[in-house]
């Protein structure tokens, strides 16, 4: 069996994120980066379908990045991958979900895959679209958010279960399929130290743009980012007290008229 | 020669021969260990030795180990007879009286027979503990443990009578053997038995009895708990003279190794094998343990127990199988991951273990397997791992973040300071922790105050290392410790002050380990620096209040009277003290990172700790730790008392 997972690096959920002076990204200085959260669950689902099913199954990340990246890329290996294709191009920054989407069909094009295991979104631009794309674009079938994976027995099918509201929803689909991963799908391991160290020696093919035949970034022009913009500074907050609720509330209106001038 | 002093003879070499080949295979079994430098310092080793076995200065800390004490003695004594009197069989007219007057084998004589009563009386005491009294350090669920040591006794017990037999009759015969004027007590056995047989054959036929039995312990000691007295000896020639509180350095040198820490045998060292043949199953270790005595699964006894059953089990396999052989694994079965991680690598058991063994490297060597090898951990302590990976603290704050708590107090910051006289070292607790944040703040109120040359590394400090350390992760300590030392290595300054006893240890005694030697102070030491020097004032609050010993600061560094001293100082009211104190304070929980794992099982070790300080009927507790701080502020919020009692680091009274 084999399984391709897409990790992206992302800044860690606990640095401080500033907007840069151009608005064109955010300030790196200061920022730890790391594997995208939902992306640990795909590679865990990845290496547990890959030892379930053993033999000569293989599970290859497959990263667009900076060079930077292969440190996150080095952390799958540590965790069990057995290699990697890590995109890194200069020309490449802040691209859009289609173009990410685009780049990333033409590397797995390349390769041989049974499941691609994604994350349901990156925690930094939130997008969400990355493997619905990209399914379209490889004509494959796409389950989101999941919460659980099965494989049947004879490793042609597979049963996804999503949480929505109110319940769980299970889904049968044939292989290949694109499925991203959301909490609870399981518990990423922590690499091990032999791990890590095989990991150093582990294969990252690395492939420029021109490597995957594109002469110029593809999928531009479709959706374009203009300009980051800081949050706007929150104003005050004033709690409106009251024994009463009705007093509060008499209250309240009398500010947003008088003060507040909305109504 | 006679004809039993041939037989005995012929017996006697048997017996030897037998003896010295066990004795063989306990030293090729601790060969099967890994190598570890303890030849060093020779003459503390043999004065230990002096002290310690000679002196039974451990041994004798409680009441019971008079017990030890005296049954020790008079085993050697009775010892020296047992050699005199199979000497004299083997070839008549051997005797210390003819080697050396009289007067000094009436001597040995006079003292064996006192010591053989006060050893009758020392055992019936013993059983007497172990079947009535059954305090909680005897407690161990082997059943075997216990019948073996009741067996020990009651054999040694035999003996002592079987001596008196002998002695007696030989008071009896004609000419007489045994002086009557030095045997107290076998004369007394002589009128018992005068006229009711033969003082000769009786004589005989004890002796044989006895040298049988003899014959019989030095075959069964150590294959027995009391094979301590094979092991304790070296162990204690052998044991650590450096400070208590370094774990071994690892080396990750080889990066093809397929395996990190100890799972079996071959893992630990000749020493820490050692550690197993000498541990004589008083359970003193037990009977401090903060993890046993909240019912936990660990009990420091019984993990060297079983260690030692297991050790005892797999030799052979190993030592004929060559390095091929199969060993087996020793988490899972005979120490269990529960037990593992119960841990607070307090250090109690090692202050109270007569033969010094050392149990926290023991465990933490199996951690490390855990974490490295095997990634099997409490679930709750991956998030700490990653959040000290990518933030460097074990909170999951930006790394970024951690200077934000001296925003506006013009804290001065080593990168644009460059030289300076003290590096506050702030720590993580003292960066993110809400009450650890107010000790740094006053730490620099008193620093700016006493114009101190000061300096804080700011965002380039990094967790010291020391928790993940504790935790098994070698890996991620060393690679915090390196990135510390270079950014340390920036700055001209002559002193770290800190105000963690965690940090004070592991820059003290495990940085050296990796070339960085520079001078440690802990704030308790620093701030009555201050106040000698004048320069710190106390306010006095007349407060009841009691000092809590921090483990790494009181047991593994010796640093108590300093805080009780600052406490004075500052003005305080009454300073109660807590029953165990000093370096046999309680812990308070959260050493050896389980302030970051849950804690399930049993009473809250805090909790337990608060408890002691509310009997006390305190307004104050004093810490001097960050960690056990926040360990009592939850303790008492448990116990609905955090309005009533106040906890307040040292730094805080001024
Ligand atoms: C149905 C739906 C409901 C929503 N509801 C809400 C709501 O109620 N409230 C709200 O605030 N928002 C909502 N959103 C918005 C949502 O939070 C985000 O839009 C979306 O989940 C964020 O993902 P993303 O596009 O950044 O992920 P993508 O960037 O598309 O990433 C998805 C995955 O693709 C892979 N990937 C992406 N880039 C790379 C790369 N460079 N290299 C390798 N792999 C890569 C990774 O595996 C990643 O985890 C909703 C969105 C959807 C679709
Ligand atoms: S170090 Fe402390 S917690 Fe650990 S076994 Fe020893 S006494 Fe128990
Ligand atoms: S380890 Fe030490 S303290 Fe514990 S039972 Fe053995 S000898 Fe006693």
């Amino acid at each position: 069996m084999k399984i391709i997972v897409l990790l992206k690096r992302v800044p860690d959920s606990e640095a401080k994120i500033l907007i840069n002076k151009e608005g064109t990204g955010i300030r790196e200085d200061g920022v730890k980066f790391v594997i995208n959260t939902y992306d640990e669950y795909a590679i865990e689902e990845g290496l547990l379908m890959k030892e379930k099913v053993g033999g000569d199954s293989k599970v290859t990340v497959v990263c667009m990045g900076p060079d930077e990246a292969t440190e996150a890329i080095r952390t799958a290996l540590a965790m069990g991958a057995d290699d990697a294709v890590h995109i890194a191009d200069d020309s490449l920054s802040n691209p859009g979900p289609f173009t990410t989407a685009t780049i990333m069909a033409k590397a797995i094009g390349d390769e041989e895959f049974d499941i691609i295991f994604c994350g349901k979104q990156a925690i930094d631009d939130d997008m969400a679209q990355v493997h619905c794309i990209l399914a379209e674009m490889l004509d494959i079938p796409q389950v989101s958010v999941a919460i659980a994976f099965e494989l049947s027995d004879d490793t042609t099918k597979a049963t996804v279960s999503r949480r929505i509201e109110g319940g769980d929803e299970k889904i049968d689909t044939s292989l290949p399929v694109i499925v991203s991963c959301d909490k609870g799908l399981n518990d990423p391991r922590y690499a091990s130290l032999p791990g890590i160290m095989k990991a150093k020696k582990k294969e990252i093919r690395k492939k420029s743009l021109a490597d995957l035949g594109f002469s110029e970034i593809p999928g531009g022009g479709r959706s374009r980012i203009l300009k980051w913009l800081p949050l706007p500074k929150g104003g005050e907050c004033r709690m409106v007290e009251a024994e009463e609720t009705p007093d509060a509330v008499r209250e309240l209106v009398r500010l947003l008229r008088e003060e507040a001038k909305v109504i | 020669m006679t004809a039993d002093g041939i037989a005995l003879l012929v017996i006697l070499l048997g017996v030897l021969s037998a003896f010295a080949f066990v004795l063989r295979l306990l030293v090729r079994s601790l060969k099967l260990g890994k190598p570890e430098d303890r030849f060093d310092r020779w003459g503390e080793r043999i004065w230990s030795v002096i002290v310690y076995v000679g002196a039974q200065a451990r041994v004798l800390t409680q009441l019971a180990g008079l017990g030890h004490f005296i049954i020790f003695y008079g085993f050697v004594f009775i010892s020296l007879g047992t050699f005199e009197h199979i000497g004299g069989m083997i070839s008549p007219g051997f005797s210390y009286a003819s080697i050396f007057g009289a007067k000094i084998a009436g001597m040995i004589s006079w003292v064996q027979d006192v010591l053989g009563l006060l050893v009758l009386g020392a055992i019936i005491v013993s059983l007497f503990r172990r079947f009535v009294l059954k305090p909680l350090r005897l407690q161990i669920d082997d059943p075997k443990a216990k019948k073996e040591a009741v067996f020990i006794l009651c054999l040694i017990f035999v003996l002592i009578l079987l001596m008196f037999g002998m002695k007696g009759a030989g008071i009896l015969m004609d000419p007489p053997k045994v002086d009557r004027a030095y045997a107290p007590v076998s004369a007394v056995v002589a009128g018992l038995i005068d006229g009711k047989a033969d003082p000769h054959i009786l004589e005989r036929v004890f002796a044989w009895i006895h040298h049988v039995i003899i014959f019989y312990f030095l075959i069964f000691i150590p294959f027995s708990k009391h094979i301590h007295i094979l092991g304790a000896v070296p162990n204690i020639f052998f044991r650590n003279l450096g400070p208590g509180g370094t774990l071994s350095r690892m080396d990750f040198e080889d990066e093809s190794a397929e395996k990190f820490g100890n799972s079996e045998v071959r893992d630990f060292t000749w020493k820490q094998l050692l550690d197993l043949y000498a541990c004589t199953e008083c359970g003193r270790c037990q009977a401090v343990c903060p993890a046993y005595l909240t019912e936990k699964p660990l009990s420091p006894f019984r993990v060297i127990h079983m260690m030692r059953g297991h050790f005892v089990g797999d030799r052979q396999k190993l030592l004929e199988g060559g390095e091929e052989a199969e060993a087996t694994p020793i988490i899972g079965k005979t120490v269990t991951e529960d037990e593992i991680w119960a841990c607070t690598t307090c250090g109690a058991c090692m202050q109270e273990c007569p033969p010094f063994i050392e149990h926290v490297q023991k465990i933490v060597d199996m951690r490390r397997y855990l974490v490295m090898t095997e990634s099997s951990f409490p679930h709750e302590m991956q998030p700490v791992f990653r959040n000290m990976e990518v933030n460097y603290n074990p909170w999951s704050m930006g790394f970024s973040t951690r200077a934000d708590w001296a925003e506006g107090l013009d804290v001065p910051v080593a990168a644009e300071k460059q030289e300076f006289d003290v590096l506050f070292w702030v720590g993580c607790s003292g960066s993110f922790d809400t009450s650890g944040q107010s000790v740094a703040r006053a730490m620099v109120e008193i620093l700016k105050r006493a114009e101190v040359d000061f300096a804080i590394l700011g965002v380039e400090e990094m967790c010291c290392g020391e928790t993940a350390r504790r935790m098994g992760n070698e890996y991620l300590a060393q690679t915090l410790i390196e990135a510390n030392i270079e950014n340390l290595n920036k700055y001209r300054f002559n002193r770290i002050l800190t105000t963690c006893p965690h940090g004070f240890n592991t820059f003290s005694v495990e940085y050296p380990q990796f070339g960085y030697e520079k001078t440690v102070v802990h704030h308790s030491q620093f701030l009555l620096e201050l106040a000698a020097a004048g320069k710190l004032a106390g306010t006095g609050n007349g407060s009841k209040g009691v000092y809590h010993d921090s483990c790494y600061l009181g047991r593994y560094n010796g640093i108590i009277d300093e805080p009780r001293e600052l406490i004075k100082r500052s003005g305080a009211g009454e300073l109660a003290e807590f029953g165990r104190r000093g370096k046999r304070s309680f812990c308070c929980g959260a050493g050896g990172g389980r302030m970051w794992m849950e804690e399930t099982i049993g009473k809250r070790i805090n909790e337990e700790r608060v408890d002691e300080a509310l009997a006390l009927g305190v307004d104050t507790i004093y810490t001097a730790c960050p960690f056990c701080m926040t360990m009592f502020e939850d303790g008492l919020k448990a116990r609905d008392k955090e309005e009533e009692v106040k906890v307040k680091d040292i730094a805080e009274i001024f």
